[in-house]
């Protein structure tokens, strides 16, 4: 008899849990994107959880391409209502939401994030010119006159006032923002200041010269000197704090966070900060931004006081939790009219025109 | 006098050998040790959370009496928190000082109000957790002996720390935070109940799935299958998914229940699901053990009474085996609570900050928490982590102490 | 309102079984015919007959009860609202409705669908009451039928051991299923890569970089597919893991089974297997955490530059976690040794030392092959030790100083992140499982056939 009991309690317990596995409609907001963006996003939800008492958001750190992906693949109640990303929506990211049917998106710019390259502090602070970083990290580079592969293996190959050490760099992987970022705002610029690039800028039109910079500086090396290292950047920073001869990009709210552990490399003498990333004097740095679909606004439970939440002064203003995190805040008349356009769901208008 | 020497060699070579099998395992158990000795070094402290004991003023005009939820609890925790440092009055002074408590301090105490409404109009003690840096300062993990832009909290921090410490308003209860809180970004706040829940609800689905399917399938394989290919087939079959890397379920989870099935992402329900499929073969391979255990003379005994073979099976040989069996199971369930890479591939790895309410509602396991954890920046959570493993391995401690328990407690010895 | 019926259904079965074995045991009393079966087998038939088909029902029921309830409710919206929409907005608002209808409501939803909620409403009501009706009348019917076949000679027995049965191999045939939905599921997205990737270049290729462009106007990485690299990585770290663990453990058992004292053997064995019960992720943390700066500094000191995520601390760690495995299998294969062999050497006047290193590791050599093979297959497929410790770039050496990658990093980078299913990208790493399970799959046959040979050749 024990074992027909048993068979009992097993057909029981099988029916209840599908029973209680019947979905109602989602209850929760659901949120990807940059994980640059991530500990924002992360800090609003757990304000918004346990001011308003509504069923907490999920909130996954997907990398910016991944969330777009996930954000654009349609709407309904199987997709994501928002995601975080660390660059504007590109044109083939735009087309492929419309293609999908995700037509009304709102963006909504946070604040800005410097790309900031460090070192622990028991390691060496360097300061590099975009060119160095960009002799550094390329697949190819100008040798003789002609592009090729990499040879520089030692900081002091790449110039030799830099310290006779091993070139290690942990970066991000292709799928996130941040390493767009830093390819457009570092790699790229440090390319055009390269003499053999501007000796062919000089030959070119502007449109081929554009083009060929985007060829040949975009790829970062793959031999070894830089090290892809995942989505995840508190891994590099953990890394680094073990290694001091290595070197990591992250944003600057990574550097931050830790900023008793590491300290940054200098880019032509402007070492990122608050001040520098916010009046633009530290160039590395990167606009914020999440999108929000507005055909779920109204229909998802919360959406809507999650983004007031987002926008309100207590978190994207100048003494808001944000900044406390790192956030480089917009300045006042920036702020105000992000903050009403979000709240009056305006359809983005970056492709429209 | 060769022969001697010959003897004292094979002699030494005998200890030799003792030697090097003792040193094996003296290599292996101190592996254990110091795995156990860094984890608990390295935990021990997120176990204690410090605290401060701050009068609160909950005053009529900041919280309404008829919506409670909906005070200013912000400026009524600072207010009162500074209220503790009378002589700070510059504004920057003033925000610097209200770092030194956790900043979901507020939290608490609406919790309470909320609660218990009456305590709108008087002024009533909280005993509020401190920030994690000045936690771990306390701790002394923050050293105060370097220059003050090398650590977390300034040198003014500390001064108004211990000004607060000299009147014996900070203690150190024991952390029952750790349990009975969600995740959190704040690692003063952030608690295990998320994941302990989510693991809780992916074994019960494992369990009620893989349970009655593995005695079923062991006792039909055991008892009743003819021999012949197809039997055959399936043991190998069973064999090899026992050894079948656990990510490769992870794949099959997220192929077949996610984007198959749509089934939803980070669910205990499909953790669970996966986890079963890998639990298992290890319940049938241990079902059959316990099942082949059982000596011949039961079931000859029962055949002689004229019992057919069901009930032989049934009545007899099954309840005889059932503690080995569970023993078994207990161990096929220890082991998937400890399984991290398939429940990455399904999602389950979300910060949520608020404890699933079923299997259906997206969750954490506790491993997938550890993993969030290790990777989180807050110097807090390094300690967090430690102390998380050391919960999932009294976790599984304890369930492994219930399987030797019952082996002990009914197996027969015949 | 189901746990109702569920509750319902579930009395009315033990009512069942009750009512058919007192009806059977009161035919007995009343005839001179003995019962073919005892009366709870009756009971049982009665009661698989009454509850069986409803809880079938039901299960369906449940399934296919809320997209069929979705549709209808599509259907009956006015035209004039959705006839411009794509049926994923047609989705949002059946959506929307039914939060309406649970009573969440928030800003002002539009009276359509305000109407529609309160129709949903309706009609889950009366849906639910349907359903409480047929599983009733189910239940009763079978009762019914299933009663009136009750009499002394009714072979109620045979009838329920071959719902037993069905039941039972239904269950064995989970494994099959199982192993056929890994394979099916793996080798139809592996196909697809194939389709972008030739599978050559797959299995041949030195250079793996998945850095694919992920849109159209990205420049990354060249894309390149060949797996060597990785499964060089892998290979790397399980031989410097198998390195570490193979002399312990095997030693260990050595030690353990001819030299200890039962008493030490007592407490030291259940020890040594907790190090095979500690979870992965812990090994993973303790690797990232001691390990590795341990063995970077003492490079350091030496002079020898190791890189942070080496392959030996992910190896080492992971040798660690595999010493139990080979010295539990080791320790199964000397002690299968029949006790003959053992007392005859030492009674031929050779030493322990000897009789172990003669006799007994050559006798239990295949066992022991066995269970290094299982290891090893253990080896190559765990993942987070290495995902935690081990690199992400695949670097195709043999110095266990770098940093190199393995297939199962590969797996969990390539699908957590970029979730999108069709790239080249996503649809790698089932090839990559793919050939990680025929990898374990070799492993684990010879193994167990090597096992259990052996066992056979002593039994």
């Amino acid at each position: 008899m024990k074992l027909k009991s048993l068979t009992f309690g097993a057909v029981v317990s099988v029916t209840a849990l599908l029973a209680a596995g019947q979905a109602d409609a989602r209850d929760r907001i659901q949120i990807v994107g940059s994980s640059t963006v991530f500990p924002y996003t992360q800090a609003v939800a757990e304000e918004f959880a346990n001011n308003t008492g509504q069923a907490a958001p999920v909130v996954e750190s997907t990398g910016t391409g991944g969330g777009m992906k996930i954000f654009c693949s349609g709407i309904g109640e199987r997709t994501a209502d928002i995601t975080g990303a660390s660059r504007a929506m590109k044109v083939s990211e735009w087309q492929l939401c419309n293609d999908n049917g995700v037509t009304d998106i709102t963006e909504v710019l946070i604040g800005y994030d410097g790309l900031s390259i460090a070192v622990s502090r028991n390691g060496t602070a360097l300061d590099l010119t975009k060119e160095q970083i960009y002799l550094a990290l390329a697949t190819e580079v100008p040798v003789n006159g002609e592009l090729a592969p990499n040879p520089n293996r030692t900081w002091s190959d790449v110039d030799p006032s830099l310290p006779d050490m091993a070139i290690q760099v942990f970066g991000p992987p292709p799928t996130s923002g941040t390493r767009d970022a830093f390819v457009e705002l570092a790699m790229r610029e440090g390319c055009k200041d390269n003499a053999f690039f501007e000796a062919l800028k000089v030959s070119m039109e502007k449109k081929e010269f554009k083009a060929y910079v985007k060829e040949h500086c975009s790829r970062m090396r793959q031999d070894g000197p830089f090290i892809e290292a995942g989505e995840n950047d508190n891994l590099i920073v953990q890394r680094l704090d073990a290694d001091p001869e290595a070197y990591g990009i992250f944003g600057y709210s990574f550097l931050f966070e830790n900023s008793d552990r590491l300290q940054p490399v200098t880019v032509a003498g402007v070492a990122p900060g608050m001040d520098t990333i916010g009046d633009g004097s530290y160039t590395i740095s990167r606009p914020l931004f999440f999108y929000i679909k507005n055909a779920h606004r109204g229909v998802i439970p919360g959406l809507e006081e999650f983004v007031e939440e987002y926008i309100s002064e207590t978190a994207m203003g100048p003494e808001g939790y944000l900044s406390e995190r790192g956030l480089v805040v917009l300045p006042d008349d920036q702020r105000e009219e992000v903050q009403n356009a979000a709240a009056g769901s305006s359809a983005m208008t970056r492709y429209t025109n | 006098m060769a022969a001697k020497r010959h003897s004292r060699r094979r002699h030494a070579r005998e200890r030799y050998l003792r030697i090097v099998g003792l040193s094996a395992v003296a290599a292996a158990l101190g592996m254990l040790g110091l795995l156990v000795v860094s984890l608990t070094f390295l935990g021990h402290s997120a176990f204690v959370q410090t605290m401060v004991d701050v009068p609160i003023n909950l005053s009529e005009e900041l919280i309404d009496r008829g919506e409670p939820a909906k005070g200013n609890y912000r400026k009524i925790v600072t207010e009162g928190f500074l209220n503790l440092l009378p002589e700070i009055q510059a504004r920057g002074e003033r925000r610097e000082a209200g770092k030194i408590l956790s900043p979901g301090a507020r939290w608490i105490i609406k919790a309470a109000v909320v609660a218990n409404p009456n305590l709108i109009g008087t002024t009533h003690t909280f005993t509020l957790p401190l920030a994690d840096p000045f936690d771990q300062l306390h701790k002394g993990v923050i050293p105060r002996d370097v220059p003050q832009d090398q650590r977390r909290v300034s040198d003014n921090q500390i001064a108004w720390f211990d000004h607060i410490a000299a009147s014996g308003r900070i203690s150190s209860p024991f952390n029952w935070g750790l349990f009975f809180n969600a995740d959190s970004r704040f690692p003063e706040l952030a608690g295990l109940a998320g994941a302990i829940a989510g693991s809780f609800y992916a074994l019960l689905v494992c369990f009620v799935i893989s349970f009655p399917v593995g005695i079923a399938a062991a006792v039909y394989l055991e008892e009743f299958a003819p021999r012949s290919r197809w039997t055959d087939l399936i043991e190998v079959n069973i064999n090899n998914l026992a050894a079948v890397p656990s990510v490769v379920f992870g794949l099959l989870g997220l192929a077949l229940l996610l984007n198959f099935l749509g089934m939803p992402r980070s669910a205990p329900l499909v953790g669970g699901i996966t986890l079963a499929l890998m639990t298992l073969p290890t319940i049938i391979i241990t079902t059959r053990a316990s099942l082949t255990a059982v000596p011949p003379s039961i079931r000859e005994a029962a055949y002689g009474i004229g019992a057919s073979r069901h009930q032989v099976v049934l009545h007899h040989v099954l309840p005889l085996a059932l503690p080995g069996i569970l023993t078994g199971a207990i161990i096929g369930l220890a082991r998937a609570l400890g399984e991290t890479a398939p429940l990455l591939l399904i999602g389950m790895n979300a910060f949520i900050t608020s404890a699933s309410g079923g299997i259906t509602d997206p969750a954490t396991a506790l491993p997938t928490q550890i993993f969030i954890w290790a990777d989180s920046p807050e110097r807090g959570f390094l300690a967090r982590t430690s102390a998380a493993i050391l919960v999932l391995l009294g976790f599984l401690v304890t369930m492994n102490g219930l399987a030797v328990y019952l082996r002990r407690r009914f197996e027969w010895q015949w | 309102m189901l746990l109702y019926v569920f509750a319902i259904i579930l009395t009315l079965t033990v009512l069942a079984y009750f009512h058919g074995s007192r009806r059977a045991a009161s035919l007995s009393a009343f005839s001179d015919t003995p019962l073919h079966s005892r009366p709870a087998y009756h009971g049982a038939y009665v009661a698989i007959w009454a509850g069986l088909p409803s809880q079938v029902l039901v299960l369906l029921w449940v399934s296919l009860e809320t997209a069929a309830l979705d549709a209808l409710i599509a259907g009956t919206l006015p035209d004039a609202e959705t006839a411009a929409l794509s049926s994923s907005e047609r989705g949002l608002i059946v959506s929307e409705i039914k939060s309406v209808a649970r009573g969440l409501i928030f800003g002002e939803p539009a009276p359509f669908i305000v109407d529609a909620a309160a129709r949903y409403g309706e009609w889950q009501r009366i849906a639910a009451w349907c359903l409480a009706a047929s599983a009733i009348s189910l239940v009763l019917l079978g009762l019914a039928v299933s009663q009136r076949r009750i009499t002394a000679l009714f072979r109620a027995r045979h009838r329920v051991e071959r719902v037993l049965n069905g039941t039972m191999v239904l269950c064995s045939l989970a494994a099959i299923v199982t192993t056929f939905g890994i394979v099916i599921s793996l080798a139809f997205e592996a196909f697809k890569f194939f389709q972008h990737v030739p599978i050559s270049e797959f299995l041949f290729g030195l250079s793996w970089e998945p850095q694919i462009a992920i849109r159209e106007d990205q420049v990354a990485g060249t894309g390149a597919f060949g797996a060597i690299p990785v499964f060089a990585g892998t290979f790397l770290i399980s031989a410097i893991a198998m390195i570490v663990a193979v002399p312990v453990g095997l030693m260990s058992a050595v030690y353990l089974s001819e030299f200890a004292r039962p008493g030490f053997r007592a407490i030291v064995k259940p020890l040594l297997e907790i190090l095979a019960g500690v979870p992965t992720v812990v090994y993973g943390f303790f690797a990232v955490l001691v390990i590795a700066p341990a063995l970077k500094s003492f490079g350091g000191d030496i002079g020898l530059p190791i890189a942070s995520n080496s392959a030996l601390a992910a190896g080492l760690v992971m040798g660690i976690m595999i010493i139990p495995f080979i010295s539990s299998l080791s320790d199964d294969a000397l002690r299968a040794v029949p006790q003959a062999m053992r007392e005859g050497s030492l009674g031929l006047g050779a030493t322990r030392a000897e009789t172990v290193l003669q006799v007994l590791l050559p006798a239990a050599l295949p066992g022991i092959m066995g269970g290094i093979l299982l290891a090893a297959s253990r080896a190559i497929g765990e993942t987070m030790i290495v995902v935690m410790a081990a690199g992400l770039i695949a670097t195709l050496t043999l110095d266990p100083l770098q940093s190199v990658t393995t297939v199962t990093v590969q797996i969990v980078t390539l699908l957590t992140g970029d979730t999108e299913f069709d790239s080249p990208k996503t649809l790698a790493a089932f090839a990559l499982g793919l050939t990680l399970f025929v990898m374990t799959l070799c492993l684990n046959v010879a193994a167990l056939r090597t096992v259990q040979k052996y066992r056979e050749k002593y039994d």
